[in-house]
């Protein structure tokens, strides 16, 4: 199988691409689009050789104008927010990235437009730099006398607001759209559920286009140092674009773009630092006065910048991955289980021997089960029974049945996850190991795989050389263009990609036939598909065919793990498909239905409706047990006709056949718990959830501005309170955690030093003491989940203690509920994740 | 996926427009929107719209159709649309030539112009995704599709999803660029035949030729020939139908694309037996078809299926007897006063069987329903009021009326303890509130036992101080209870590894203890605790693990 072949690997880390990347493959260019000079680059890597050359510059590129056009468009846009595009360009291959920006200057308070125009580039520049390499590409007039007083533009008010908006203060982020504690809701459902729910309803288009956090994002030109307020709009724009050349080897070419997209959202984050280096090269260089040196500055930063997004690219693809993630490998081949929990807990004692006095591993275990959290909800009790043996946690339901009916990104959720962004307010932690001895610090990375979490992704798709595309609509017209065989894609019963039913197929042929545009006025649309049985073409293969091919359909079309994915919707399916022969679709007035006798008839809009309700009454039942009553899936189906319940929109509507097409399910291998768990790396990796590295030189150098970038452009797309780094050396046996939310740390240290939770300690110590005693690994590590389980109810009794209080009696706290003072960072931070105002109590 | 699917066409009459437009439409949320949350209300869309820098007002459908020719045109005006229902998730796919939410209108009619007239796409077709928060995010792929009689001989289309997750949409560039092609090389090569065809008849470039250009006929020749639809084009008539499948499909395979499996924990002890006696309660109620089970009286057949149930439902069952209750475990505690309630609660503890026997089966009850609250569901076997004396092994509870007679047996037993509810002598007192238990009824508790009760186990150490702290409230004591016996549940499990599972010796069993934390002062009591919970495991739980032994064993050896 080639579903995961990093899983045979012996050696601890791999890569993802298969041949080298060249850095010189990423170009970039700033491009300015002013209203009355026209556009003018104002960077192009390519255009330039090397900065200690006496002649750095050459020509343009030959391709400048086109990338221009690609990059404003050719109408261009009165928003006055970023845009973001995409470009594939054949050839050269190529995939293009830019954003566009509305530029923001600073003013002085004077509100004069002279007075910056001196400190800034006048026309001399520009032409000086003309002169010098007779071409045009440093055009760099931001600003002249010429320019009339830019009107401020309407709602810009708002524009001053976002900064503040983004900038997300803690109390804003506490009152992130997390029900009310009180709320049923929060106490059953885990916040990984939440999570999600909240992300498809903030990102459906049912809802139509919705302000976000960060949508006025502006090309900034404001310098801070000469006290300026960023009122000012110019009406250009400025673009940045990074274009990337693809591999010329087919599968390299495939490898590439797969990795891109799907790690898009890293791709991006990293152009924003390119971008706020932009900005800053350009409001540095501002202060410089004489012109030759001015470029020269604003050049070199610029190269430096970009050196540095290559870098952390080539990083980001090339560094070695930690080949099988211990949780993840966990929960994805059952077969090899006991093995994978004897390695884990073998490695795991040997880290406990090796650190031993000073409490190492219990340390990293208490900052890694604090700030990556989502352990939380792979511990939290299941209401439902389990499906295969006790041991293996079930596959969350209701996450099952909300992505299927409310689809949201399960890559975004995944980062969420490895991130540990579940608490309130929002933060995001990353895992640094760091030490010379690569051995030992494989095996910290290791360890920690099982402890950092996240869910595990399936990617389905069609078969290769499938004929019977789906997407294609004229598959059998390309042939034989008979209006017969029309219903898409071409029924037949041997194959599941057919539409299901007969009848339906020769009903809307005469419906259609009469619905092409212009030939019928007094058409009729009231069709009967009535019982399939009675009117299908070929009855005799039909009806044989249809109740198997729909539970078939329903499994195949959503990759239906039969392992890991309970009986629920296979028993609804189950109960539906001998209501298919029965169905009635019956488009028209719904009145019209009621004097056949079929009591299950449904009209054509109700033919999903209640379904839909069935659906949701099965997932509100784990949600709100009271209402919810067994009824919900037995044969309340009479109901479902009654005209009150029928949506208005489909009443009328022509009703087709859900067309779908067989599918392979494989593990989805371009996903971030793969790509962000890295092995032993050359160097520091601003991205990486979790990775190890033999010396803290660049760490020290970056952490404090990725932080705050991180906090800034979250690669996660939603606001960010803080933005965490735990910090284990291994030379050292030192765990330290450091913030985004800057604090005074002592004698030049990155962060604080983590105090270890007792529950924690015990925890460890007795399952490696159980695993010492020679007990069976998978039941220590069964054990480990079942302490994990109690430090989640501990949890949830801190939060209830807290929900009373004012003051916390840490004291009473340890006699009542067992909880130290050391635990108690630990469980609050647990606790946000299912009751949000514990954090708000605790600060 | 949360997103829509739109053909657009570069009419050369009227520009940019849109043809023909799949839309999703998710079931009500499973959820309702929590009040103060971000979920979109109902913004003044509007006014966002207004200074477009692009013609984007001409949005009323109205308008449009005044101004339409063939080629602008899918569905005719007297079409409904088409519809197709994913009955498994309940998600509507809805076509139409425009889209039915109203807020959707200028969203999709901004992708179309912005996709035919604005972005550059280098070698005019190809994919393209652009967009921002205001009007959302869009991939684009554009097309020619040749036509004979066009100017070139080709149309010039595009197909955009519009979505408002621009990761999402990102994400789903290579699937959607793939499928994308494939829907539009078949709609190409269906046109091509067509051109083809048309050529062989009659080659319009000869003809073209030929004609004497004539600026004053040529808009007339061009206005009857731009009016060709995209279903003349392809000589498809049903085109729209398929359409609507490919693009209802599309956004269905595209949002099942990846799906995630998230794991939970797996359930307590306690929901698997609740779980486990639940079957046999269905299995035996199915046994006797019609048969009225339960009952104020149970016969001591039924007594164990229907104090399963009991224990499910026991708040709502507490509610139909009327008078005094006990409310909580603290409540019992300040009834019984702290010393009775130790002894009590021990023998709760430690399997024994605890005999409550008075004249008010409702109180009974509801001391009953208060302590088992102190042992894994498990180890709860209950007969709530009986007339007879219902031995140990079939009961650790049991509520007798005020005649009934101990066996002596028992009586003399150290393992079981009485607890004699006595009708406190009304005078003429005021009528004293149900609260006050005290006013109205005498306990005295009695037990053979001459164990110590003040030691252990741990457990009941723990719970005597939430109780006694007046400080917790009674959610935060429950809560406290259930880490407590969760704590305790996880040890046991351990120890049913250990001794039951592996048979392991005496020494080795001490040193698990000592690891469990069982140790040390009340150990007697934690260790009996420890095995009289042993048989409250799920029976599920325990076929596992002996069967996981013997799995475990055959990977050994091979």
């Amino acid at each position: 199988m080639n579903v995961l072949i990093t899983v045979t690997c012996v050696s601890l880390s791999f890569s993802w691409a298969s041949a080298e990347f060249d850095l010189a493959q990423i170009r970039l260019i700033v491009y300015q689009d002013c209203e009355k000079r026209g556009r003018q680059v104002l960077f192009d890597s390519k255009a330039i050789h090397k900065l200690d050359t006496s002649e750095p510059y050459t020509r343009p590129a030959s391709d400048v104008n086109m990338i221009g056009e690609m990059m404003f468009g050719s109408v261009s846009m009165s928003y006055k927010g970023s845009t973001l595009k995409i470009h594939h360009i054949r050839s050269p291959p190529q995939l293009m990235v830019s954003k566009v920006f509305s530029t923001r200057f600073g003013s002085s308070t004077s509100g004069s437009t002279n007075t910056y125009v001196s400190c800034f580039f006048s026309s001399a520049i520009c032409c000086y730099m003309s002169l010098l390499n007779n071409v045009f590409f440093l055009h760099w007039i931001l600003i002249s006398h010429s320019n009339p007083v830019d009107m401020p533009s309407r709602g810009h008010s708002e524009d001053g607001d976002s900064g503040i908006a983004r900038s997300a203060s803690l109390s804003s982020l506490l009152a992130t759209p997390l029900p009310s504690p009180g709320s049923s809701f929060s106490s059953g459902l885990s916040s990984s559920y939440q999570r999600r729910w909240l992300r498809s309803q903030a990102t459906s288009l049912q809802h139509g286009p919705m302000p976000r956090w960060n949508t006025e994002e502006m090309f900034n030109l404001s310098d801070e140092s000469c006290n300026s307020n960023p009122a000012m709009i110019q009406r250009k724009k400025i673009a940045i674009s990074i274009i990337i050349s693809l591999p010329e080897r087919e599968e390299e070419n495939h490898n590439f773009q797969e990795f891109f997209f799907s790690h898009f959202p890293l791709f991006e984050s990293h152009m924003n630092k390119l971008k706020t280096a932009i900005e800053r090269a350009m409001i540095v260089c501002r202060r410089i006065a004489e012109s030759s040196q001015r470029v020269q500055v604003y050049l070199c930063r610029v190269m430096e910048a970009l050196g540095e997004f290559r870098m952390t690219v080539w990083n980001l693809y090339m560094a070695p991955r930690i080949s099988e993630p211990v949780w993840l490998s966990m929960i994805s081949q059952s077969t090899e289980r006991n093995l994978l929990c004897q390695r884990f807990l073998k490695e795991m004692s040997l880290l406990m021997e090796h650190g031993a006095k000073s409490q190492f591993l219990a340390a990293l275990l208490t900052a890694v089960l604090t700030h990556h959290l989502a352990w939380v909800s792979t511990v939290m009790p299941s209401s439902l029974p389990p499906i295969k043996s006790a041991c293996q946690k079930p596959a969350s339901q209701t996450v099952d049945l909300l992505a299927k009916s409310h689809p949201y990104n399960p890559l975004w959720a995944q980062l969420g996850d490895l991130y540990g962004a579940l608490g309130s307010p929002v933060r995001v932690c990353r895992t640094v190991v760091v030490g010379r001895k690569r051995e030992l610090v494989q095996r910290v990375l290791y360890v920690l795989s099982y402890f950092i979490r996240c869910s595990d992704l399936q990617e389905h798709v069609q078969p290769q050389g499938q004929m019977d595309n789906p997407a294609s609509p004229c598959t059998s017209q390309t042939t034989d263009p008979t209006p017969e065989k029309t219903c898409p894609p071409k029924p037949d019963p041997l194959k599941p990609t057919a539409c299901v039913i007969g009848t339906s197929e020769k009903a809307l042929n005469s419906d259609l036939g009469n619905a092409i545009p212009g030939t019928s006025v007094e058409q009729n649309h009231e069709i009967l598909l009535t019982d399939t049985n009675s009117t299908s073409p070929s009855p005799s293969s039909e009806s044989t065919a249809v109740r198997p091919e729909f539970t078939e359909m329903g499994q195949e079309c959503f990759g239906e793990d039969s392992d890991s994915v309970g009986g629920g919707l296979e028993h609804i399916l189950a109960n539906q498909s001998p209501l298919l022969h029965r169905v009635q679709f019956h488009i028209g007035s719904p009145s019209e239905t009621a004097n056949d006798g079929q009591a299950g008839g449904l009209t054509g809009a109700g033919c999903g409706r209640g379904l839909d309700r069935k659906l949701h009454q099965r997932l509100l039942s784990d949600i709100r047990r009271k209402e919810s009553s067994d009824s919900a899936l037995g044969d309340s189906d009479d109901e479902e006709t009654s005209p009150r319940e029928l949506h208005e929109d489909c009443t009328n509507l022509v009703c087709l056949f859900l067309c779908s097409c067989q599918v392979e399910s494989r593990a989805s291998v371009n996903h971030f718990g793969h790509s962000l768990l890295g092995g032993y790396c050359p160097q520091y990796m601003p991205d990486f959830a979790l990775h190890g590295i033999s010396s803290d030189l660049r760490l020290k150098q970056c952490l404090m501005a990725d932080l705050e970038h991180t906090v800034l452009h979250p690669a996660l797309d939603e606001p960010v309170a803080e933005a965490l780094c735990i910090v284990a050396d291994t030379d050292r046996l030192s765990v330290q955690v450091v913030t985004s939310q800057r604090r005074v740390c002592e004698g030049g240290r990155l962060g604080r030093d983590v105090m270890v939770s007792n529950l924690v300690h015990t925890l460890i110590t007795s399952v490696l003491q159980l695993f010492a005693l020679n007990i069976a690994s998978d039941f220590c590590v069964m054990h480990l989940e079942d302490r994990l389980q109690e430090v989640y109810f501990k949890s949830r009794s801190l939060a209830e203690y807290l929900r009373g209080q004012t003051r916390v009696h840490v004291k009473e706290l340890g006699l009542a509920l067992g909880i130290e003072s050391s635990d108690i960072p630990l469980l609050a931070a647990v606790a946000s994740t299912h009751s949000p105002y514990v954090a708000q109590i605790l600060l | 996926m949360n997103a829509l699917v739109a053909l657009c066409h570069f009419c050369e009459l009227h520009g940019p427009r849109t043809l023909f437009c799949t839309e999703a439409l998710h079931p009500p949320s499973p959820s309702p929107p929590q009040p103060g949350s971000a979920i979109p209300g109902d913004r003044d869309r509007e006014a966002d719209r207004e200074g477009e820098g692009l013609t984007m007002r001409a949005n009323s459908s109205a308008t449009q159709r005044a101004d339409m020719c063939e080629g602008c045109r899918s569905l005719p005006a007297s079409h409904p649309g088409f519809v197709s229902v994913d009955s498994e998730t309940g998600i509507r796919y809805l076509s139409h030539q425009h889209p039915r939410q109203p807020q959707l209108f200028s969203v999709v009619r901004q992708a179309c112009v912005r996709s035919l007239s604005c972005e550059v796409c280098p070698g005019r077709e190809g994919p393209i995704f652009f967009g921002d928060e205001q009007h959302g995010f869009v991939f684009s792929h554009t097309f020619f599709i040749k036509d004979s009689l066009a100017r070139g001989f080709q149309r010039w289309y595009s197909i955009v999803v519009v979505a408002m997750d621009r990761i999402y949409l990102i994400n789903s560039w290579p699937f959607l660029l793939r499928h994308l092609r494939q829907t539009i090389q078949s709609l190409q090569d269906t046109a091509l035949k067509v051109f083809d065809n048309e050529q062989c008849v009659c080659p319009q470039r000869a003809v073209r030729m030929n004609s004497a250009f004539s600026p004053a006929v040529f808009p007339h020749q061009r206005s009857g020939n731009a009016a060709r639809s995209l279903t003349s084009l392809t000589q498809h008539p049903n085109l729209w139908a398929s359409l609507h499948s490919s693009f209802s499909w599309l956004l269905k395979a595209c949002g099942s694309r990846l799906t995630e499996k998230l794991l939970e924990g797996a359930p307590t002890e306690d929901t698997l037996v609740l779980i486990e006696r639940q079957t046999e309660q269905e299995e035996e109620m199915s046994g006797w078809e019609g048969a009225e089970g339960g009952g104020s009286n149970p016969q001591p057949s039924q007594s164990e299926s229907v104090h399963s149930k009991d224990f499910q439902f026991d708040d709502g069952r507490q509610e139909d007897l009327l008078g005094p209750k006990f409310k909580s475990l603290r409540h019992l505690r300040q009834v019984l006063g702290a010393n009775d309630f130790r002894q009590l609660t021990w023998h709760v503890l430690m399997g024994n069987q605890v005999i409550w026997r008075g004249a008010d089966p409702g109180l009974i009850q509801s001391a009953f329903n208060v302590l088992k609250a102190l042992l894994p569901v498990g180890c709860v076997r209950a007969v709530s009021y009986s007339p007879h004396y219902e031995e140990a092994y079939r009961c650790n509870f049991l509520g007798l009326s005020p005649d009934v007679p101990i066996p002596a047996h028992v009586s003399s037993s150290e393992f079981s303890m009485l607890v004699d509810v006595h009708n406190v002598e009304r005078g003429c007192v005021n009528p004293v509130s149900d609260d006050d238990i005290l006013s109205l009824y005498q306990f005295n508790i009695s037990s053979a036992n001459t164990q110590p009760t003040d030691k252990g186990p741990t457990l009941l150490n723990k719970i005597e101080v939430a109780l006694s702290n007046g400080n917790l409230s009674v959610e935060v004591v429950s809560l406290c209870l259930l880490c407590l016996k969760e704590e305790w549940m996880n040890k046991v499990k351990v120890l049913f590894k250990f001794s039951k599972v592996d048979g392991r010796g005496k020494e080795d069993t001490q040193k698990v203890l000592a690891l469990l934390g069982a140790t040390g002062p009340g150990e007697e009591d934690n260790v009996r605790l420890l095995k009289f919970w042993m048989t409250g495991l799920s029976k599920l739980y325990k076929s596992h693990l002996m069967t996981a032994v013997r799995g475990g064993e055959r990977t050994l050896s091979q």
